[in-house]
């Protein structure tokens, strides 16, 4: 028992930011830094084209498989919103927690340990659900033999991490006001961040600290002041507006332990495509946040979009890089924003240092102001007749996590030029809800960029020519890229120079962000692919 | 006794009025949200709407999003936790004295029909895959027309006598503009069906291949040929050849040029191709 609560405590400590983790992957990126980048490099670019299969999981899910643990309190016969035919079945989109040779992973309602040497399920747990959109569910966090996952209907659930039975579960928000939850709970010393999403019913977002040991809460941070007077409510009009405004916090944070600060990405406001009744810039949507972790306090924040009327929230991982800018090593923090735009921060105190622009069909900005913020073009909000929009709500790109490789000093992410006509559907002089209609125009495929970070240039790109898909990426020391395009391809570049060095077919797109770790002296690289994932090594 | 009056405040409406029965609670194709709303009748809803507009109008607004002193309803809590009218009707029924709300007499049939009607409400917010489109014929079709066989060289692959004779008659605005804008179909269209790209092949000894495109990555290329044979490829970098064909090409090409003006317009003409 004991070893193993050490072995667990390990990788989380201050020296395992320095130095990523190899024989584990205790945490959604798996390291704090949020760059998906290891130093492993057993398998590299001599041998990865002797990747060879080790096991692949079909796990069973739902309340049926024998040996399921039951929990959660919607009826035996789950609404029809809450099952997930609706987006395509079972989807592996959680990357998947790895510790002691033990794998722990999540989909909507369900969660599984799994023999990480074998591909064998040891325990399954499944939550009856009362409802949520159930589109995804980005993974589990640890504690030391504690789980913890979220829900559609927005509980946070813990688990027993040997047994799979549940030790509590706590009400995180109000699946009636149509919030649902899809993160990863992040653990930072005895705190479990948990946030939620919900973009229908004009509802206030917030991130959560949660006490591991008991549910409690330790702190609440709203993603919109609360009341007039307060900072930032000058950026609304009124407190109707700002109490609904949105802001969700639905991908998981990095944090710097120096610093003792957790990066955030907030959402959209709302209504989420009309910017009448919401009037200003609307903070703290849109923005990358930085909260003290032991106190939700927050120190600074940056918003890459102020005004949005497109559904483009800055969720997207924001990056910590410790690198050089302007000739001085500096801590900085980059986020490839749904916007378009790539941005490079100061993380220890929000300045500005980059802006630009990451898709060449992007026309909805008029430019950048004086703080390096793209100025919305108000010509391009939604009307009732209809404005072309590029990039689509979809957004440039999306929570399938980004990667940064310091050896190659690049910032690698997945962007999709896109189309759509926004015709405002709501015309009261307060909209609610989306308050818009979107029609897709155009999708033209899907581009991996290589950026570099000190200019937001993208120094390689590589169109895929069977459109993009939704994979993450991985960057490791074995000079190895690994994602996935939308053919159902898992692929490995070069990072340097983004040549192809090795792909399979994997019958599905990749759904999560490839991982990696050494088991057994052996480094194991594994992915998710729809309702399947997959394990594989370089025999020695 | 206040706790019995609470009990029967919490029952469900159903139960206590066996004549309206609860609403079917279905999910609505495409609707996009995580929970099953009620399915009122139409009936039902137009009582309510007109019931809260004479009852509750005057101080939550006729469309429950707030008047001159009530809140907005369909941003209220208890409104979207209600199940069949047991925590609205606790409030019509007792009011809120400080914060102003009276309360109300309200027989068990108006007060299921404002029930209907806020839920409704909250619905129609909720399930935005159930939002319409509204008026999109703005534009000048004087100017529409212009841009089509001017700047826009729509003339030069179509003809208002011949491919698009009657295509106003043919299409709703929204349907024709979705023509225009996303001729494959959109996020659901059927590519294949409507416009298929097609792709030549050509080997390094000059044998090629032409056919419908079927699928196509950075390692395989495939077709279907004329005579409906299956034939792919595996490619290495520039070898085969590969030459695509997309019919909309210029579609595509004009997203990036219309200006919203042009859109508007080109829409209110064709419109007018009766």
């Amino acid at each position: 028992m004991k070893s193993s609560l050490i072995a667990l405590l390990l990788p989380l400590t201050l020296a395992a930011q320095v130095t990523p983790p190899t024989n584990s992957w205790p945490t959604y990126n798996g390291d704090y830094s949020g760059r998906r980048f290891s130093p492993l490099k057993q398998i590299n670019q001599l041998n990865v084209k002797a990747l060879t299969l080790a096991w692949i999981l079909h796990p069973a899910a739902g309340q049926n498989p024998s040996g399921t643990i039951v929990g959660g309190l919607g009826p035996d016969t789950p609404p029809l919103a809450g099952r997930e035919s609706g987006f395509g079945g079972l989807q592996i989109k959680a990357t998947p927690l790895m510790l002691n040779g033990i794998l722990y992973f999540a989909t909507p309602d369900n969660a599984w340990a799994v023999d990480a040497r074998s591909g064998r399920e040891i325990w399954h747990y499944f939550w009856k659900t009362t409802g949520g959109i159930h589109i995804g569910n980005r993974g589990v966090g640890i504690f030391e033999n504690w789980l913890f996952f979220e829900t559609p209907d927005d509980y946070l659930v813990s688990l027993d991490a040997r047994t799979g039975k549940e030790r509590w579960h706590v009400r995180i928000a109000d699946v009636k006001e149509e919030y649902f939850s899809t993160p990863a709970p992040i653990i930072i010393g005895n705190h479990v961040m948990v946030g939620t999403g919900g973009d229908t019913l004009d509802v206030p977002g917030f991130l959560e600290s949660v006490d591991p040991e008991t549910g409690a809460m330790q702190w609440k941070w709203w993603s919109e002041p609360l009341k007039k007077g307060d900072p930032g409510s000058e950026t609304w009009p009124n407190e109707n507006a700002m109490r609904h405004g949105g802001g969700m916090t639905w991908v998981p944070g990095t944090y710097d332990p120096a610093l003792k600060l957790y990066y955030i990405g907030t959402g959209n406001p709302q209504p989420v495509e009309s910017g009448h009744g919401r009037e200003g810039d609307n903070l703290w949507t849109c923005s990358i946040v930085a909260l003290n972790v032991d106190t939700g306090k927050m120190a600074w924040y940056y918003q890459v979009s102020p005004h949005d009327t497109h559904d483009w929230d800055a969720t997207q991982t924001p990056i910590l890089i410790d690198g050089i800018y302007n000739g001085r090593p500096r801590k900085l923090i980059a986020q490839a924003s749904r916007n378009g735009y790539f941005f490079l921060l100061d993380r220890t105190n929000g300045k500005h240092l980059v802006t630009a622009k990451m898709i060449e069909t992007m026309n909805w900005s008029k430019g950048i102001n004086a703080k390096g913020q793209p100025i919305p073009d108000p010509a391009k909000e939604s009307t009732i007749d209809g404005v072309l929009v590029s990039p689509n709500s979809t957004g440039a790109t999306n929570w399938p996590a980004p990667s940064f490789d310091p050896e190659t000093g690049l910032f690698y992410v997945l962007t999709n030029e896109t189309f759509s006509e926004f015709y405002l559907a709501d015309t009261d002089p307060q909209p609610e809800g989306y308050a818009a209609v979107e029609r897709n125009a155009a999708t033209y495929g899907g581009t991996l960029r290589a950026i570099d970070y000190k200019t937001g240039k993208t120094v390689w790109s590589h169109r895929y020519p069977g459109g993009g898909g939704s994979a993450g990426i991985l960057t490791t020391a074995g000079k190895l890229l690994f994602t996935g395009d939308g053919a159902q391809n898992l692929i490995a570049f070069d990072p340097a120079t983004g040549k192809i060095l090795w792909h399979a077919g994997l019958g599905a797109n990749i759904s999560n962000g490839p991982e990696t770790y050494m088991l057994d002296g052996k480094q194991y690289l594994i992915v998710g692919a729809g309702d399947s994932l997959f394990a594989f090594t370089v025999d020695q | 006794m206040a706790v019995l009056a609470l009990l029967c405040a919490s029952l469900p409406l159903a139960a206590q009025n066996p004549g309206s029965a609860a609403a079917p609670r279905v999910r609505r194709p495409g609707g996009g949200a995580g929970l099953d709303y009620e399915a009122y009748d139409p009936a039902t809803l137009a009582r309510g709407k007109a019931t809260f507009t004479a009852k509750c109008g005057f101080c939550h607004g006729s469309n429950a999003r707030g008047g001159e002193s009530g809140p907005d309803l369909l941003r209220s809590e208890l409104v979207r936790d209600d199940d069949d009218g047991n925590l609205i009707g606790q409030v019509v029924r007792n009011g809120r004295p400080a914060g102003g709300m009276p309360k109300f007499e309200i027989s068990e049939t108006d007060l299921a029909d404002i029930v209907a009607f806020l839920h409704e409400g909250v619905r129609a917010e909720a399930e935005r895959g159930t939002y319409k489109v509204l008026n999109i014929v703005t534009g000048d079709p004087k100017a529409g027309e212009a841009y089509f066989n001017g700047a826009g060289k729509c003339s030069t692959c179509h003809s208002v006598t011949g491919d698009l004779r009657g295509i106003g008659a043919k299409y709703d605005p929204v349907a024709l503009q979705g023509k225009l804008l996303m001729p494959a179909g959109g996020r659901t269209g059927q590519r294949r069906a409507n416009a298929p790209v097609t792709v030549t092949v050509t080997l390094p000894s000059g044998k090629s291949f032409e056919g419908i495109m079927e699928r196509i990555d950075d390692f395989n290329v495939a077709l279907t040929d004329a005579n409906g044979d299956y034939h792919s490829f595996s490619r290495n970098g520039a070898i085969p050849k590969v030459v695509l064909h997309d019919p909309l090409k210029q579609h595509y090409d004009m997203l990036s040029k219309y200006t919203d003006a042009e859109i508007h317009n080109l829409t209110a003409y064709l419109v007018t191709l009766k």
